[in-house]
């Protein structure tokens, strides 16, 4: 230490303590993390809120795509509660042993719309003839990436059992997360686009063109659990007020579904 | 041995052929820019030095956004392009190219500049003493001298444009052959449940490739070392 | 009419603390700047080139204006045909000897005074050297490879820099034969800057002398070493006389050479000359001693009767006494010795200068204009 000036010193120290502070703070406080998928943004941030605000506590939500969230959750992420997009993803933390037993639900349901740019004038019915490749006009389709962004698997799911599978693959935008895709959309780079039914609320660039029926792909379903030994009172708390009537009712008005309907 | 997958040659080639034209199209700009940046002072110098190292303090996937509202179909250049030109950048490896090259611009030119300034502005007088006018002297005197330099540039913006990711895939997505360069290829397989013994084959690939640019790149550098300094 | 080889220069510029204010004229020859570092050469040469601009002024070479403040003329450095031989060379690291050399040459073709690539190289014995990288060369060398770019540019005036500043002494008295060999060869005035007054002496037509960017002599070599009052500039030490003398006969005997000046004879070691050639003696004033009565019996071959023009009044124990032999000579002299021999003004005294004091290096090549200033005597 007699290396240091006093001015290097006196900054070190003043650092440290900071950094005591910032980590006590973070501490002091019940703080909730919960790791949502990507297309929750918004109906979960506003759930959120209206829980700390009737609870005291503080809820921390972290959007990414599900299969990023899950792979940081298996690498020791401090997530309190994980809600994914997809079964695969939380069937996966549940054979790693992450997730505390008894606590999974199915939370949410969510279906699949095929839409373009709020100018477009685009139509399109499944039963036509029509091929969807020629909608496009020399264009693309975004979607996530089919290979793993769940909107974009169900997505393909869904366009194979239409057989449009065939005909469209070599034109798609695939995109690393369904932001991303609906970017593409919005900005009118692409002229049409696979996303959640619940994307298009509140979103005054987007127009559905046609939605998908529920029989053309797997059942969209958004799995909730709680991370094996984080089940405190106030996570708990949190996940039965997700539940509630009022919880579902934020859920409904960010156009999710409730699980298992049609 | 190491038999590489048609996916593994279309990933190669693709990146191969996306950071040399993104090179390429540097190449010009960043002499014109390290030039003006080098050797003089004007009002707004740092306002355009600021603007080129953006893409290397500005997360790549704002760049990759700011790409997308200018160059893309609507955007606008991309919609002047398209109208004067009928040339599209967006969702095709030409706008990879575009995507490479503004990350590895910033790269291209510090290194540039720095030989600018390394020349012995005595020397170019010498040349000035002996008839030379100032062009000439720059293309006999100054042009060899910063050569070090400017294969220094091209190599550092080469390896970079090799591994850009998150500009590319928010400006341009992830097209099989067409944008899906090996950092893109990597990522996708890191994303898929058991893609994780393809995605070391793409590292060592990745490395391999690095690795070879910048050891030929060392090799030149002393080939012409050796020359200037007898 | 101006001459080709003519100089007009009168420039102000002031630089940092320092203002230079340089006039001078000459009509061609070897010029040589001579003053201490900082006194402002490095700075009038490059603004005899171009590569600066002065504040104010003229500088016109051979009738051709360069720069004048009043018509606003200024031409760029490239188009002003001169040769600039730099201190520290600056050859181009990436072209061959071969290349340098040549590189002016392309823009000297319009030119009627083209010089020929075979003879410069021969002059200045760079064959060897042709294929060679500057990196390798030695200072004596790559000065020698800058002199001869320089020349294969055509130019109208050749600059030269303290061009021995980065060559190591051996080299040195090689170097300056070359450049004597140009002064009297090539037909090109030379402004030649030092702070070498050896070099000065060898080489100067005429010697102007710096001092904090003014000029505070011009003149030949000769008038300019016999001045006392300039002693402070051109270094007391070094203080001693320069003569223009011819050669008459040489003493194969005893291995001797009779010079002559303004009438007197002066016996050197043996010189390796022709007889009839001019040349430049440097005689210090430390060899030369004074006697009331013409010496007897004594060891030296040289002395002369002449008269004291001016004594100095320095501090210290030794003065020095200007004295007309025909020519002017300096002796250095003891306070004592002044007092005993109670020496004055208009005394006729004789000079004795020892023959083996009188070197190599006090040696010059007069060369065609110390000819022509020898005859019209």
């Amino acid at each position: 230490m007699k290396l240091l000036s006093q001015r290097v010193r006196n900054l070190l120290i003043l650092f440290a303590i900071l950094l005591t502070l910032a980590s006590g703070a973070a501490s002091a406080a019940s703080s909730i993390k919960v790791f949502g998928a990507a297309s929750l943004n918004g109906a979960l941030s506003e759930a959120a809120r209206i829980f700390d605000a009737r609870s005291g506590n503080h809820t921390v939500p972290v959007f990414a795509s599900s299969s990023n969230l899950a792979k940081q959750i298996m690498n020791g992420a401090p997530a309190d509660v994980f809600v994914s997009a997809n079964l695969s993803w939380m069937d996966r933390l549940a054979r790693e042993n992450l997730i505390e037993p008894g606590s999974r639900v199915t939370f949410l349901g969510n279906s699949l719309s095929l839409v373009a740019p709020v100018t477009s004038k685009a139509k399109f019915t499944w039963g036509a003839d029509a091929l969807l490749s020629d909608l496009l006009q020399g264009g693309r389709l975004a979607m996530g990436d089919p290979d793993h962004v769940p909107v974009g698997m169900y997505g393909k799911a869904a366009l194979e059992k239409l057989g449009r599978w065939e005909d469209i693959h070599r034109h798609l935008a695939p995109a690393p997360n369904a932001r991303a895709a609906i970017a593409f959309i919005e900005r009118g780079e692409t002229p049409l686009g696979i996303v959640y039914a619940s994307d298009l609320v509140g979103r005054g660039k987007l127009r559905e063109v046609a939605r998908f029926p529920e029989t053309t792909h797997p059942p969209i379903i958004y799995p909730l659990a709680l991370i094996k030994g984080r089940a405190t009172l106030a996570v708990q708390a949190f996940v039965t007020f997700l539940q509630s009537e009022v919880g579902r009712a934020i859920f409904a008005r960010y156009g999710f579904l409730p699980p298992g309907s049609d | 041995m190491f038999a590489l997958s048609p996916l593994e040659i279309e990933a190669i080639q693709l990146s191969l052929r996306v950071a040399g034209f993104a090179v390429l199209a540097c190449l010009p700009l960043g002499l014109l820019t390290a030039w003006v940046l080098a050797r003089h002072e004007f009002f707004g110098k740092s306002v355009l030095n600021g603007i080129v190292h953006l893409p290397l303090v500005v997360p790549p996937v704002v760049i990759g956004y700011l790409l997308l509202v200018t160059f893309g179909r609507n955007g606008a250049i991309g919609r002047w392009l398209w109208e004067t030109f009928e040339i599209s950048i967006a969702f095709s490896w030409k706008g990879a190219a575009v995507a490479a090259g503004v990350m590895a611009f910033p790269l291209m030119v510090r290194a540039i500049r720095l030989s600018f300034e390394g020349v012995d502005k005595g020397l170019e007088d010498a040349a000035r003493t002996l008839g030379a006018p100032g062009w000439w002297v720059f293309l006999t005197i100054t042009l060899p001298l910063i050569l070090p330099g400017v294969l220094t540039g091209v190599i550092l913006a080469f390896a970079r444009s090799l591994g850009e990711f998150g500009a590319t895939i928010t400006f341009v997505s992830n097209i099989p052959g067409e944008t899906r360069t090996l950092p893109l290829a990597l990522y996708s397989l890191t994303q898929v449940p058991d893609g994780e013994s393809g995605a070391m084959r793409l590292v060592v690939i990745a490395v391999a490739l690095a690795l070879i640019a910048l050891v030929a790149s060392e090799a030149l550098s002393r080939r012409i070392a050796k020359r200037m300094g007898g | 009419m101006a001459q080709p080889t003519s100089l007009n220069i009168n420039v102000r510029r002031r630089l940092g603390d320092t203002e230079l204010d340089v006039q001078f004229q000459s009509d061609g020859g070897l010029t040589a700047f001579f003053g201490r570092s900082g006194s402002g050469k490095t700075s009038l040469v490059n603004l005899l080139a171009g590569l600066d601009t002065p504040d104010s002024g003229i500088i016109e070479v051979g009738g051709v204006c360069l720069y004048s403040s009043e018509n606003a003329i200024n031409i760029p450095p490239d188009k002003r045909r001169l040769g600039y031989v730099f201190q520290d060379s600056r050859l181009f690291p990436h072209m061959s000897v071969a290349g340098n050399l040549k590189y002016g040459m392309r823009f000297a073709a319009a030119h009627d005074q083209q010089q020929d690539f075979g003879e410069i190289v021969e002059l200045l014995g760079l064959s060897a050297l042709l294929a060679r990288q500057p990196a390798s060369l030695s200072g004596g060398e790559k000065q020698r490879v800058a002199i001869g770019r320089a020349l294969l540019a055509s130019p109208r005036l050749l600059l030269m820099d303290e061009p021995m500043a980065s060559v190591d002494a051996g080299r040195k008295s090689e170097i300056v034969a070359f450049i004597e060999n140009l002064r009297d060869q090539l037909d090109i005035p030379i402004v030649y800057v030092s702070h070498d007054l050896e070099e000065v002496i060898r080489l100067a037509d005429t010697m102007v002398i710096l001092d904090n960017g003014r000029t505070m002599a011009s003149g030949d070599v000769e008038t300019i070493m016999s001045r006392l009052d300039l002693r402070p500039l051109t270094g007391r030490y070094e203080a001693g006389a320069v003569i223009a003398a011819e050669v008459v006969r040489h003493d194969e005997e005893f291995s001797l050479t009779e010079l002559t000046f303004a009438g007197n004879s002066l016996w050197v070691p043996r010189l390796d000359l022709a007889v009839g050639a001019a040349l430049r003696v440097r005689i210090r004033a430390r060899d030369v001693s004074l006697s009331r009565s013409r010496p007897e019996d004594t060891s030296i071959l040289n002395i002369f009767e002449g008269k004291i023009v001016e004594i100095t009044e320095d501090d210290g124990p030794q003065q020095e006494v200007l004295l007309d032999i025909g020519a002017p000579l300096i002796a250095r002299i003891t306070k004592k010795s002044l007092k005993q021999l109670s020496l004055q003004n208009g005394d006729t005294v004789y000079t004795m200068v020892k023959a083996a004091a009188i070197d190599r290096h006090s040696l010059g090549l007069g060369g065609t204009r110390q000819r022509r200033r020898m005859l019209g005597k």
